[in-house]
């Protein structure tokens, strides 16, 4: 242990906490810019210069490590001239209109760090030089104008995202934040992930809408997970008078430390669908606006006599979008209630067929975060660049620290551009090729499957080599398999011998929940009388409504109007992710809760709640306590 | 002890500090009990006495020839100089013409906006000023207190006068202090 006095205060920290972490400890504060929790120190901005007794000149407490008997003075009347120095400098550098800059007046951390040194003016004038302002991101603005160079987004960019598409160019004054080698954000090799502008600490880098929308001070925030895809991001969500203002990822959240991809930070500004408000029934061919009575009593009395079906009844399948409770109360009213043999989820069969064969995995079970301690990852069947982003994050930005990549493909995968162990088999040899490299790794003959998998030798050779000298390597699969079963097991025994750790990178936000309560077999109507798809916010795909356009009788609960709605018997109105609770199981098996942000609109009903009325209407049992039922069962 | 004098002017604003003066409501009444309020863009008299004033305060940044003038009659007449409002403060909103050349503004502003007719010219008179670059008052005259904000609160500008009045020299911090 350091012992540091600080302030008059004294403290022990382990040895390596930077002079700034351990003032953090000691409650007292030094204003940073170019800092940032998430980030490695830097050190560019020179804000944080402090007093150590001994030392010549100020020392940046950003990047300067705690040394033994180290005294450390923070508010000296030099480091707080050095300050306004400091900030009068960065002001200078460019040109700030506070008066109509949307993150004026709370949320522009320059800005707050002159308030705090008092400071009622600028002693040096702006730069007057104007600076292009770059609009071509669909998401976001960077206004150079306002750029203090503090390397903050290009850090994220390549430490949180692995994305390495921000960096700067020139030098001097005439540095500038460039992306790729200095053409448009809109055009260049940017994925959307918004890391950059949750921690540009200026209105530099601003989203299109939350600046507008109001500063984080009139905001209400609500921690809840993103339900994009199975990784389970936490994120925080930014709404003010019941209205989205952004999402952020959740610096606190376990699973993804504050990273989000596209779908979970910009897709739910973009939503467009049009909102189902109101119950529909069909009469006379067409959907009617009805009331929620008269649409559950038509339910109910197609649905009365269907009681006790197997076969002949009624098919049920729901979203794996939503929360375990509904699932677990869906389960209970058709499953076991109906007794209907057709009771699943909208998950893709290959998925669901993945799910009986994973017990199989055993200690080899790996999971998200073995990613980022992984020295070599090989991933097949899946480009992580394109869903469960976050988790290809953790890849990507590893690779910098000396991890082998090796996404294997049939086609082309985003990750290819990243890592020189990009390897291209032959369409469908999954199977072929994970074979063919156990054969390898054994030294056994395996011409034939090679050639299947369409590889040269030395290709495989060298993938084998780097299995076998890592130290700690995981194998990722996806579900993009036209054998599932066999490929996983040809895994599972390809995990053996190269003592690597299996992980799944598959399905849906509540995919794993769905399959321990069995939700996961292939959705067919098979001669039953009604479908009853309960959607909430899903967009329903082209195979699911073939499946079900011909039933007799079709009930959607859907939050939006789809080709789906438009061809239902009876469509109810239900609250979308940001309006209903709920646990999700996310792919490592960690239960996570998920919280209400938004009030619904008036005549909207949760998914919960509807069950349960559709429930009482028929008189059926569900265990009184369903929602400590549904944890339970988790 | 006679009250002291107050006298105020504006320049390259928009007259939006004076109107964030005005909006101190009833508390005006408090002001003119404990300040003599002289010349100001409200009231009758059009230059600070000649004797003297306690405290200039001047809204608005300097973008031509008068401006410069009246900043400094106003310096030469008052004790303490205050900047009131972001425009004094750095050049504010007009300063945005900082950006382009004088040739370029006078252009835009006299021939080629579109409510301007082929009869648009840039006036030449020799009579008139010369447009310079905008500049913050300080730039031109030395300033004793900054008042910033797009405009100051009323309640700001309240306790800068309220203060000056009585002698004492505000402190412009914390919730007082904003940029916005
Ligand atoms: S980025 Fe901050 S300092 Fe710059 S104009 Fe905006 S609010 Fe002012
Ligand atoms: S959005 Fe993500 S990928 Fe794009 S520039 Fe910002 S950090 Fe990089
Ligand atoms: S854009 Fe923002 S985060 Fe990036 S260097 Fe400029 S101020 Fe820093
Ligand atoms: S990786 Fe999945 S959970 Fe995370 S932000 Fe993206 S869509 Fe949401
Ligand atoms: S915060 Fe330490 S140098 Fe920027």
């Amino acid at each position: 242990m350091i012992h540091i006095k600080i302030d008059g205060k004294e403290l022990e920290v382990p040895e390596g906490t930077t002079v700034l972490n351990a003032a953090r400890q000691a409650g007292v504060d030094i204003p940073t810019l170019c800092d940032h929790p998430a980030l490695e120190p830097y050190g560019g901005c020179r804000l944080c210069l402090v007093e150590v007794e001994g030392a010549r000149t100020l020392q940046p407490a950003c990047t300067m490590p705690a040394g033994n008997n180290m005294v450390v003075h923070t508010a000296t009347e030099k480091v707080k001239s050095a300050r306004k120095f400091v900030l009068s400098m960065i002001f200078s550098e460019r040109n700030h209109f506070c008066m109509y800059c949307q993150v004026s007046g709370g949320d522009c951390e320059l800005q707050n760090a002159a308030y705090g040194e008092d400071m009622t003016h600028w002693p040096i004038q702006p730069n007057w030089q104007p600076y292009e302002v770059d609009a071509s991101h669909p998401y976001f603005v960077m206004d150079h104008n306002r750029c203090i160079l503090c390397r903050r987004c290009v850090r994220a960019c390549a430490e949180l995202s692995g994305n390495f598409t921000l960096g700067m160019e020139e030098r001097g004054a005439k540095t500038i934040l460039v992306a790729d080698l200095g053409i448009p954000l809109g055009d260049s090799s940017c994925i959307s992930c918004g890391s950059c502008i949750q921690v540009c600490p200026t209105g530099a880098l601003i989203d299109r809408w939350s600046a507008y929308l109001g500063k984080d001070k009139d905001t209400q925030s609500t921690q809840t997970v993103c339900i994009g895809c199975s990784v389970g991001c936490g994120i925080e969500v930014l709404s003010r008078n019941n209205n989205l203002v952004r999402v952020e990822g959740n610096w606190d959240a376990e699973v993804n430390g504050g990273v989000l991809c596209e779908v979970g930070r910009f897709l739910p500004m973009v939503e467009e669908r049009d909102r189902v408000v109101t119950p529909m029934v069909r009469k006379d061919g067409k959907l009617k606006a009805a009331t929620w009575e008269e649409a559950l009593n038509t339910i109910a009395e197609k649905y009365q006599p269907l009681i006790g079906h197997a076969n002949n009844g009624v098919a049920a399948m729901v979203s794996t979008r939503l929360p375990a409770e509904v699932l677990y109360t869906f389960k209970q009213v058709f499953a076991d209630n109906f007794g209907s043999n057709m009771v699943t989820s909208t998950d893709e069969e290959k998925f669901a067929t993945l799910n009986s064969v994973k017990s199989e995995v055993g200690v080899y079970e790996g999971k998200l975060t073995d990613l980022e301690e992984a020295d070599a990852v090989m991933t097949v069947g899946i480009d992580l660049t394109k869903d469960h982003q976050v988790a290809g994050f953790f890849i990507k930005r590893a690779i910098p620290n000396g991890t082998k990549v090796i996404p294997v493909n049939y086609e082309a995968n985003g990750m290819d551009a990243f890592t020189p162990y990009a390897t291209k088999i032959n369409k469908n040899a999954d199977l072929a090729f994970v074979k063919t490299l156990s054969a390898n790794l054994n030294n056994e003959e395996a011409a034939e499957l090679q050639n299947k998998a369409g590889l040269e030798t030395a290709e495989i050779d060298k993938i084998s080599s780097i299995l076998k000298s890592a130290e700690k390597s995981v194998l990722v699969y996806g579900a993009d398999f036209t054998q599932p079963e066999e490929t996983f097991r040809a895994l599972v025994k390809l995990a053996k011998e190269t003592n690597s750790k299996l992980v799944g990178i598959t399905g849906k936000a509540n995919s794993t929940a769905a399959a321990q309560y069995h939700l996961d077999k292939p959705f067919v109507m098979n001669g039953h009388q009604s479908a009853m798809i309960v959607l909430g916010d899903e967009e329903p795909t082209q195979t699911m409504i073939k499946k079900v356009e011909n039933s007799p009788f079709l009930v959607v609960l859907s939050s939006y109007h789809s080709a789906l709605t438009a061809k239902a018997d009876v469509v109810l109105p239900v609250t979308t992710w940001l309006e209903q609770d709920g646990h999700y199981v996310n792919l490592d098996g960690k239960i996570q809760e998920a919280h209400k942000s938004l009030q619904s609109p008036i005549d909207v009903k949760s998914n919960l709640d509807v069950l349960e009325l559709l429930a009482a209407k028929l008189n059926l049992e569900l265990s009184a306590e369903s929602l400590v039922a549904a944890e339970k069962a988790v | 002890m006679s009250k002291p004098k107050v006298a105020s002017d504006w320049l390259a604003g928009c007259a939006g500090c004076h109107m964030s003066l005005l909006d101190i409501d009833e508390r005006i009444l408090q002001v003119l009990e404990l300040a003599d309020l002289r010349a100001t863009p409200i009231t009758d008299l059009k230059h600070p006495d000649e004797d003297g004033v306690d405290v200039g305060i001047l809204e608005g940044g300097i973008n031509n020839t008068a401006n410069e003038a009246v900043a400094k009659q106003m310096r030469s007449r008052c004790k303490y100089l205050v900047a009131l409002g972001d425009c004094a403060v750095f050049g504010g909103v007009p300063a945005m013409r900082n950006f382009f050349t004088i040739e370029e503004t006078l252009r835009r502003a006299y021939v080629e906006t579109e409510s301007t007719d082929d009869s648009g010219k840039i006036p030449d008179d020799p009579e008139l000023c010369k447009p310079t670059n905008v500049r913050a008052v300080s730039e031109v005259v030395k300033v004793d207190l900054h008042v910033p904000g797009c405009p100051p609160d009323a309640d700001v500008i309240f306790h800068v006068l309220a203060e000056l009045a009585q002698g004492r020299i505000p402190e412009i911090k914390d919730e007082k202090l904003h940029w916005h």
